[in-house]
C-alpha cells in the first residue's frame, strides 16, 4: 500500500476512535474554549482591561470630613489604577481599623486623610496624609503613589504643582525661604504653561505644529513619589527580608497547582487497575470493598504530602521563603491541601469511564481553578465583577492559596481565623467529595 | 443437595440492560472435581463465573455453597472461599512475583505466620522460584500466566474459578498449567474452568457443562454428553457442535 493511503487509513482509524469517546472528545474541545474564556477574563480584569492598568486596592478613611477632603477622596475614586474601599456610600472604618486590616493581611495599603487636610490644601501646605502599607507590596506601592498624586492634583484643581514641588524640596533639606522661592518659580512656570495651553500667547508655539495642551496630570505623572505623604510600614517581623510578594505568590501558587496534577496521575491508577484486570481480582478478594477506594486515597494523600513538603523544602533552600518557620502550621496546611487535592483526583477518577475522560476533565478543571484561585497571579489586582468574585471563592485552589499565603506572606499560624476558615472549607470539600466518590464508585464499579 | 455438592447454581438469570447474558442457568459443582464450562463466544460463561465470584450482584436466581445461601458480592467471608483467575494478566508488572504474591496474600487474609510458606508454595506451583525477585514486566507471557494462576490459588480456596487461563500461551506453558491444575485437584481443590478449547476440557475436566445462548444445555461427563447428543463415542468437538449448533457466534 502507498504511503499516503496507509497514513490516511491510520488517521481515519484514530479519528473514529477519538470520536467514539464522546465525553472525552467534548472535553478535548471544551478545554481550550474554557481556558481562553477564563484567562481572557482574568487578564482583562487583572490587568486593567481597556484602561491598560491594573487596579490596586486602597482603603481610605477621611478623618477631616471637609469639602476639600471629600473632593480628594472622590478624586481618588476617579483614579483608574485605584480601587478605593469602602465603596462610596458605605461608612468608612476608623484609622485604627484600616491599620488593623493591613496588619492582619486583609489589606496592603490604607490611606488616612488626617484632620486639617482641607485647611492645608487651601493654604498650600503639606496635607496630613498617612499611608499605612505592607512594605513587601512594592509594585502596588508605586501604583498607589502615582494614584495619590493624580488625586491631589485633581483636588487642587490643577494648581497643586507649585506647592508639591516646594514640599518636595523642603523634604530634601531646603530651607523654608528656599522652598517658597521654588514655589514662586513654579507658579511662574505653571502660569506660562497655562497661557501656552490656553493659546493666550501664540508666539510661544512653533509655527505650523499643533501641540496638545499639557494637563496637570501629564506633568505630575513623571514623579510618582511627589505627594508629601507620611508612610507607616506594617509587616510581620518574622517575614524574611528576601521574600517578595511575587515570589511568595509563585512558590505557593505553583505548588498548589502542580500537586493537583501530580495527584490526578495517582488517582487514575484506579482506572489502570480496572483496565489491567487487577481490580476484578481485588474485588473477589477478602478485602472489604471500601478498602480499595480508601487505599487509593491513602496512596495519593501520602504522595501529595511528600511532594508538598519536598517542594517547600526546595523553595526554602533556593528562595528562603520561610516555609519552616512554623512547622505545625505547615503540616496542618499541607495535610489539608493534600487531602483536598486527593479527594478532587479521586472524584474525577471514579467519574471518568476512560483515562482520556479523566485527563481531559482534570486538565480543564485544574487550569481553570489555578487561574481563578490565584495560583498564577495575584487576584488582588483584579477588579473582578461580583459573579467572578463568587466563582473564585468557589474554587478549591482559592482556599489553598489563602492558607499558604496566610502562612508565607502574613506569617499567620493555623489558629488564625483566616487560616482556620481556609482549612475548614478544604476539609468540607474532602467530606463532600469523598461521599460523592464513594457513591460513584459503588455505581460505576460495584453495581454489576 | 448431595453431600459432595460444593456449589449449586439455581435458575440464574443476568442481563446487561436489555441484553440477556445468562437465562435460567442451573448447574452444580461437586467437591474435588474440575468442572469445565464450555460454550461458544457470548454463551454466558464469563457472566456466570462473574456472578459466582461476586463481581456481579444483580442477578435473579440463587447460589448455594455447601447447601447454604451464597452471596459473595456482599460477604467478604464468602469471597474468602473463592479463588479467581481472570482472563487478563491481573498482575502488577512493576512489582516482582514475590511482591505480587505477598500483596495478594495480605488481601486474601493469609495469616502473616503462614504467608512465606504460602508464597513459596505458589512460586513452586508456578515454577518461578528462580525468578521470584524479578519484576513481572520482565517475564514471558507463559510465566505471567503461571503466576496469574498461582495468585488465584494463594490462599488455598475451596473453589477456584478460572476464566480461560491458557489464552495466548505456548504449548510448554500450557502443559505446565495443566499439570498445575491437576496437582490442585489432587490436593482436593474444586475448580470451575471456562475454555473454548475442546482438547483442554477433554483432558482436564471430570464433568463438562455446555452453555449456549445463556443456558446450560447439557452437563455430565464427556460420554454422558455424547449420549445426550445421540452420538455415543463421538469426540467432544462433534458433540459440542451438535449441542450448540453450527451458526457463527459473536462476542458480546
Amino acid at each position: 500500500m502507498k504511503l499516503w493511503a496507509s497514513a490516511v487509513w491510520i488517521a481515519r482509524k484514530d479519528l473514529a476512535s477519538w470520536f467514539r469517546d464522546r465525553t472525552g472528545m467534548m472535553l478535548g474541545i471544551l478545554l481550550p474554549i474554557a481556558l481562553v474564556t477564563v484567562f481572557g477574563m482574568v487578564m482583562k480584569y487583572a490587568f486593567g482591561g481597556d484602561s491598560g492598568m491594573p487596579k490596586v486596592e486602597l482603603w481610605v478613611t477621611d478623618e477631616d470630613g471637609t469639602e476639600k477632603s471629600r473632593a480628594f477622596v472622590a478624586a481618588l475614586r476617579e483614579v483608574g489604577m485605584l480601587r478605593v474601599l469602602p465603596k462610596a456610600g458605605v461608612p468608612a472604618p476608623s484609622a485604627g481599623d484600616v491599620r488593623s486590616k493591613v496588619a492582619d493581611g486583609d489589606a496592603h495599603h490604607a490611606l488616612v486623610v488626617g484632620k486639617g487636610f482641607g485647611a492645608a490644601m487651601a493654604e498650600g501646605k503639606e496635607p496630613p496624609l498617612l499611608l499605612v502599607r505592607d512594605p513587601g507590596r512594592v509594585m502596588e506601592s508605586r501604583l498607589v503613589g502615582i494614584g495619590l498624586m493624580q488625586a491631589v492634583m485633581a483636588a487642587a484643581e490643577g494648581r497643586g504643582m507649585p506647592w508639591l514641588f516646594a514640599s518636595m524640596m523642603r523634604r530634601q533639606g531646603m530651607s523654608e525661604q528656599g522652598a517658597e522661592r521654588v514655589r514662586a518659580g513654579m507658579d511662574t512656570v505653571q502660569a506660562l504653561v497655562e497661557r501656552f495651553a490656553g493659546g493666550a500667547e501664540p508666539e510661544l508655539r512653533q509655527p505650523g505644529v499643533s501641540v496638545a495642551a499639557p494637563t496637570a496630570f501629564d506633568v505630575a505623572s513623571m514623579f510618582e513619589d511627589l505627594v508629601p505623604v507620611q508612610k507607616e510600614d506594617v509587616a510581620p517581623p518574622e517575614r524574611p527580608k528576601t521574600l517578595g510578594y511575587q515570589l511568595a505568590q509563585s512558590v505557593a501558587g505553583m505548588t498548589v497547582m502542580m500537586l493537583m496534577f501530580g495527584l490526578m496521575a495517582c488517582s487514575t491508577t484506579l482506572l489502570q487497575e480496572r483496565d489491567q484486570g487487577t481490580l476484578r481480582r481485588l474485588l473477589v478478594s477478602r478485602a472489604p470493598r471500601q478498602a480499595l477506594l480508601l487505599g487509593k486515597f491513602l496512596f495519593c494523600f501520602t504522595v501529595g504530602l511528600m511532594q508538598l513538603l519536598m517542594l517547600f523544602a526546595y523553595g526554602e533552600l533556593l528562595f528562603g521563603v520561610g516555609a519552616f518557620r512554623d512547622p505545625l502550621t505547615l503540616v496542618v496546611l499541607s495535610v489539608t491541601w493534600s487531602a483536598a487535592a486527593t479527594s478532587f483526583g479521586m472524584l474525577i477518577a471514579v467519574w471518568a469511564k476512560t483515562q482520556k475522560q479523566a485527563e481531559g476533565l482534570a486538565t480543564l478543571l485544574i487550569l481553570v481553578m489555578a487561574a481563578l484561585g490565584g495560583c498564577w497571579f495575584p487576584l488582588q489586582l483584579a477588579d473582578l465583577p461580583w459573579y467572578a468574585e463568587v466563582v473564585t471563592h468557589a474554587t478549591l485552589t482559592h482556599w489553598a492559596m489563602s492558607g499558604f499565603q496566610g502562612m508565607f506572606w502574613h506569617q499567620k499560624a493555623f489558629t488564625d481565623p483566616t487560616l482556620l476558615r481556609a482549612v475548614a472549607v478544604q476539609w468540607g470539600f474532602v467530606v463532600v467529595a469523598a461521599a460523592l466518590a464513594w457513591q460513584l464508585w459503588r455505581r460505576r464499579f460495584l453495581s454489576g | 443437595m448431595t453431600v459432595a455438592e460444593l456449589l449449586a447454581v439455581d435458575d440464574l438469570h443476568y442481563a446487561y440492560g436489555e441484553r440477556v447474558a445468562v437465562r435460567s442457568a442451573t448447574l452444580s459443582c461437586m467437591r474435588g472435581e474440575i468442572l469445565g464450562l464450555l460454550g461458544p463466544n457470548g454463551a454466558g460463561k464469563t457472566t456466570l463465573l462473574s456472578c459466582v465470584a461476586g463481581l456481579l450482584a444483580r442477578f435473579r436466581g440463587a447460589l448455594r455453597f455447601l447447601g447454604q445461601p451464597f452471596t459473595p458480592a456482599n460477604d467478604a467471608a464468602a469471597r474468602a472461599r473463592l479463588g479467581f483467575v481472570p482472563q487478563e494478566l491481573a498482575l502488577y508488572e512493576d512489582l516482582t512475583a514475590r511482591e505480587n504474591l505477598r500483596f495478594f496474600a495480605r488481601l486474601q487474609g493469609v495469616p502473616a505466620v503462614g504467608a512465606d510458606a504460602a508464597i513459596d508454595g505458589a512460586l513452586a506451583l508456578a515454577g518461578l522460584q528462580e525468578r521470584a525477585n524479578d519484576r513481572v514486566a520482565s517475564y514471558s507471557g507463559g510465566m505471567k500466566r503461571r503466576l496469574n494462576l498461582a495468585v488465584g490459588d494463594l490462599h488455598a480456596p475451596d473453589l477456584l474459578l478460572l476464566d480461560e487461563p491458557t489464552v495466548g500461551v505456548d504449548p510448554q506453558s500450557r502443559n505446565h498449567l495443566f499439570e498445575c491444575l491437576l496437582e490442585l485437584r489432587r490436593k482436593g481443590r474444586t475448580l470451575i474452568y471456562t475454555s473454548h478449547y475442546m482438547e483442554e476440557v477433554q483432558r482436564l475436566c471430570d464433568r463438562i457443562a455446555v452453555m449456549n445462548d445463556g443456558r446450560v444445555v447439557a452437563i455430565g461427563t464427556r460420554e454422558e454428553l455424547a449420549q445426550r447428543a445421540g452420538m455415543p463415542g463421538a469426540d467432544l468437538e462433534r458433540v459440542f457442535l451438535a449441542l450448540t449448533g453450527r451458526s457463527l457466534r459473536d462476542d458480546a
